[in-house]
């Protein structure tokens, strides 16, 4: 209990940190979020920053803000009068997570399998699933997106290349995000695999001749998943991040394309909004994480 | 020196230093000799092969194959810089946050873990917002973004360092910290510095690419890989070949860096 205090203390902190380091990163950037499109009347422009005290001293905004924030309240969108910061994360957050927990899903399900093959498999193919799975890695998630959306859009238009309707459309952006994790997942599933198989109680199990299925699922793949989990908060970051360039290629309205759409605009409060939610979701994977695998493996003291 | 197997099997790596150092040579050549801004309504979308473009032209009629190679140019010279830069930024702050311990290292500690917090390719967003486009700003972002992972490692292997019989024997006769962190510290690190340096300048190569695809780093009518991948994609359904160079590229480099790293890296 005291070791989560600890952490939750830690978590305000980091988010105290990101807010201030935001803000004035933000706010040190060249020009406004009005002077972009167009030539404003000078009136017409101090009016408009008045309006959204934009005119005040630097460390009055940014106690404004906090004050405002810490409440949940992120104001209202420069770029979209009349929206607020907290009703577009509501509509492009659930967007998100579900890419992000079918990614995680199947970037899970894929390493479980590529890891048993690699370590079960012969010497030549095992090391061609290694290769396989270490490539994976290397590629980039947006190279990927478009070679997905080249093949099965463009040329075999079985799936649709954009946008967010159904099931079908969520096969392509999860699958672009999942792949990279999956090839390193099966790399560290693989290895704990083949510890578990040179140790004693594997050994012993196999021994005694129980049968090959039991033997697979109860002795090998359970004891070595720990590894696994272990990751999993980190892969939840690294996924969220995937799904941050992956969202602006499929034009998903999810939070990555939110947010890259309010730096472009230079839309203070949406960015602040934005990147307050990651490091709330980073946090929280992180934290859940931990916890899962102090749950599953007593003997780990992660929190 | 005897030719061992390994050795033979590490001969792979030549070809990839020899392409690293042709880049330049080839960018002054296209510089001079094809130029890649040249833009021809004539030759819109031509296909490889068309009499003096070899790799075809793009939407705007320029080469492909100029456009690929001083966009090479700036993706590797940027990846390289990355890594350098945030390779040395991280084991800054990695030995000295090692080395000094107490209170001084529990505080850089703190700070590295908000930055940890976050994604990489967030930070650098935030910071392009202040530093605006060009190739040095997509430097400075991508480095700060990106030097936490360096800053870990080096500070426990300094931390292993620092228990090392020979760093009580330095201790002991009064060696100043400065002058321990150049003459110990550092030269010891140097093997897991090479290390994190390889892992790091791919990464460099896939952070611009991403944020100059997403347009938020090199803009055109410059190239890198990231833009000339987004102007492939743009142009796919009819002309594949736009978008088949710069991913290829792309990924044959990262991928020989993996497996060199994944070599260097394995064995030692």
């Amino acid at each position: 209990m005291k070791r989560l205090r600890g952490r939750v203390l830690g978590a305000i902190f980091l988010l105290w940190a990101v807010f201030t380091l935001t803000f004035f990163l933000s706010r040190f950037a060249p020009g406004n979020p009005f002077s972009g499109d167009r030539k404003l009347p000078p009136e017409i422009m101090s009016n408009l920053l008045a309006y959204y005290h934009l005119d005040r001293p630097l460390w009055a905004q940014y106690l404004e803000g906090l004050k405002h924030a810490v409440r949940g309240d992120f104001g209202v969108s420069f770029k979209n009068p009349g929206l607020s910061v907290n009703d577009m994360i509501g509509r492009a957050l659930p967007v998100s997570l579900t890419l992000g927990g079918v990614a995680l899903l199947e970037s899970l399900v894929l390493a479980v399998f590529l890891g048993l093959a690699i370590s079960l498999s012969g010497k030549r193919v095992s090391s061609f699933l290694r290769f396989f799975s270490t490539s994976l890695v290397a590629l980039p998630s947006f190279l990927l997106a478009t070679l997905l959306i080249a093949v099965f859009s463009s040329y075999l238009g079985l799936l649709p290349p954009a946008l967010w309707e159904g099931w079908k459309s969520l096969l392509l952006p999860s699958l672009s995000i999942s792949l990279a994790p999956a090839g390193y997942l099966a790399r560290v599933f693989a290895t704990s695999l083949e510890e578990t198989m040179g140790s004693p109680f594997y050994q012993a199990a196999r021994g005694h001749g129980i049968a090959r299925g039991f033997l697979l699922v109860r002795h090998l793949v359970a004891p070595s998943l720990n590894g696994l989990l272990s990751i999993l908060g980190p892969l939840a970051a690294s996924l969220l991040t995937g799904s941050f360039v992956v969202e602006s290629i499929f034009a998903i309205p999810g939070l990555g394309r939110v947010f890259v759409l309010s730096v472009m605009n230079r839309d203070y409060p949406m960015i602040m909004g934005t990147t307050m939610v990651y490091t709330v979701l980073l946090a929280l994977m992180t934290l859940l994480g931990d916890w899962l695998v102090e749950k599953i493996d007593p003997r780990i003291r992660a929190i | 020196m005897r030719i061992s197997k390994g050795m033979i099997r590490s001969v792979w790596i030549l070809p990839l230093l020899i392409f690293l150092m042709a880049m330049p040579i080839l960018f002054h050549l296209t510089q001079t000799v094809f130029d890649p801004q040249v833009q021809n309504s004539k030759e819109v979308l031509c296909p490889p092969g068309t009499p003096g473009h070899p790799l075809g032209c793009d939407f705007l009629g320029r080469d492909n194959l100029s456009r690929l190679i001083s966009g090479s140019y700036v993706s590797l010279g940027i990846g390289l810089m990355v890594g350098l830069f945030s390779t040395a930024f991280g084991t800054l702050w990695g030995v000295v946050s090692g080395s000094s311990g107490g209170v001084v290292d529990q505080m850089m500690m703190r700070i590295l873990e908000v930055w940890f917090a976050l994604p990489e390719i967030l930070i650098a967003t935030i910071l392009l917002l202040v530093l605006g486009h060009g190739a040095m700003a997509v430097v400075v972002a991508l480095t700060f973004g990106g030097w936490m992972g360096v800053a870990r490692v080096v500070r426990g292997e300094t931390l292993r360092i620092r228990e090392q019989l020979y760093m009580e024997a330095s201790r002991s006769i009064g060696t100043r910290p400065v002058r321990m962190i150049l003459k110990h510290f550092i030269p010891n690190l140097l093997p897991v510095m090479g290390v994190l340096l390889l892992f790091r300048i791919p990464g460099g190569i896939l952070g611009e690419s991403t944020l100059s695809f997403l347009g938020l780093g090199i803009a055109p009518p410059h190239s890198s890989w990231g833009t000339l991948v987004n102007e492939g994609f743009k142009a796919l359904p009819m002309t594949p070949w736009v978008l088949v160079w710069p991913a290829l590229a792309i990924v044959v480099t990262l991928l020989s860096f993996q497996w060199i790293a994944e070599r260097i890296g394995g064995s030692s």
